[in-house]
């Protein structure tokens, strides 16, 4: 069996980086297509309502062109943008709680397929999906950055500013709550 | 036994989150999101290429800390020498406006220049309300003593 590759190429990213502080907006496009849809799933999983996904994940990367000089490769730039993308939902919930409620019905569902399969399998997705919204943020992020995008301790402490230990125990802790919500 | 259901139930817990929002991110149209965000760029949200790359902590520590030490030392400067903000309101320099200064002679406009250049003699105002007895002189006391008496 052959040795999993990672998923990005950390010296392909750096070039594109470096290609578009320089001006190559090309550089800019590529990195838009290598890592929208991981931002959009990470998003989504963390209940950013569909109506507002593709905004999102258009924030999260301007934010990160902007300020793309202070990325420093203490992580990967997917992790990086992850984070952002975190910070950008956070805002808007707050745009959205003066505003409005989203109603739970709002959030991702898929449209496809057969509607019975459809449902089984949502079932779980949709609870975890709650009870995800009910874990603090720190413990819900860093449940997704391992969880969902498969990432190591390390690299999620540095991305979120704290220490592999408590990744660790923030993972636990949120595995716990989720367990005990989905009995 | 127990452990074995735990670890069962992990694995379950990944497989769902792995999961969760990958058919929204599949709708995801990727081409039109990174069109989008190049237009949003050149209409203005370009990344920061300034030198100064990026404030960080520590330097806004410094800096407040200066600035601290900067306006501590003001106040104390103003709390030990509490005339010296005064002066510069309290005197007044008679400077004639420049339409005057078109009708002067020579010897009069060395007169003005040789005003200005003379140290301002600054005498403190005295209102009415923090004037008392202990502030006049001798010969004033009795000056009032006397314009009582009458």
């Amino acid at each position: 069996m052959a040795p999993a590759e990672p998923a990005v190429l950390p010296a392909e990213d750096a070039q594109l980086i470096a290609a578009w502080q320089s001006g190559d907006e090309r550089a800019a496009t590529e990195l838009v297509r290598r890592h929208a849809r991981a931002v959009a799933r990470f998003l989504a999983g963390a209940g950013a309502p569909e109506a507002d996904l593709d905004d999102l994940v258009q924030e999260t990367f301007i934010r990160a062109f902007r300020a793309v000089a202070s990325f420093r490769s203490q992580c990967q730039f997917r992790t990086w943008l992850l984070t952002i993308g975190g910070n950008a939902l956070k805002d808007l919930g707050r745009r959205l709680a003066r505003r409005r409620v989203v109603p739970l019905d709002d959030r991702l569902e898929s449209k496809d397929g057969d509607p019975h399969e459809r449902a089984v399998a949502s079932e779980m997705e949709e609870r975890l999906q709650q009870g995800l919204t009910r874990l603090p943020r720190m413990q819900r992020e860093v449940f997704l950055l391992r969880a969902q995008q498969g990432l190591e301790y390390g690299e999620i402490a540095a991305a979120l500013d704290t220490t592999p230990g408590a990744a660790r125990v923030h993972y636990h802790h949120a595995v716990k709550r989720l367990k005990e919500w989905l009995k | 036994m127990m452990r074995d259901h735990d670890e069962l139930h992990d694995q379950e817990l990944r497989r769902v989150a792995q999961r969760l929002g990958a058919a929204a991110a599949e709708r995801l149209n990727v081409d039109r999101t990174a069109q989008a965000v190049l237009a949003r760029l050149q209409a203005g949200d370009a990344p920061l290429r300034s030198p100064i790359r990026w404030i960080q902590p520590a330097w806004m520590r410094a800096a407040a800390v200066v600035v601290l030490i900067f306006g501590a030392g003001l106040l104390t400067y103003r709390i030990i020498h509490p005339t010296a903000q005064s002066s510069g309101r309290d005197s007044t320099i008679a400077v004639p406006a420049a339409g005057e200064l078109a009708g002067f002679t020579s010897g009069q406009l060395q007169d003005v220049l040789a005003g200005l250049n003379e140290p301002i003699e600054v005498t403190p105002a005295v209102h009415a309300g923090e004037a008392g007895v202990e502030d006049l002189s001798k010969s004033q006391l009795q000056s009032l003593l006397q314009a009582m008496e009458d």
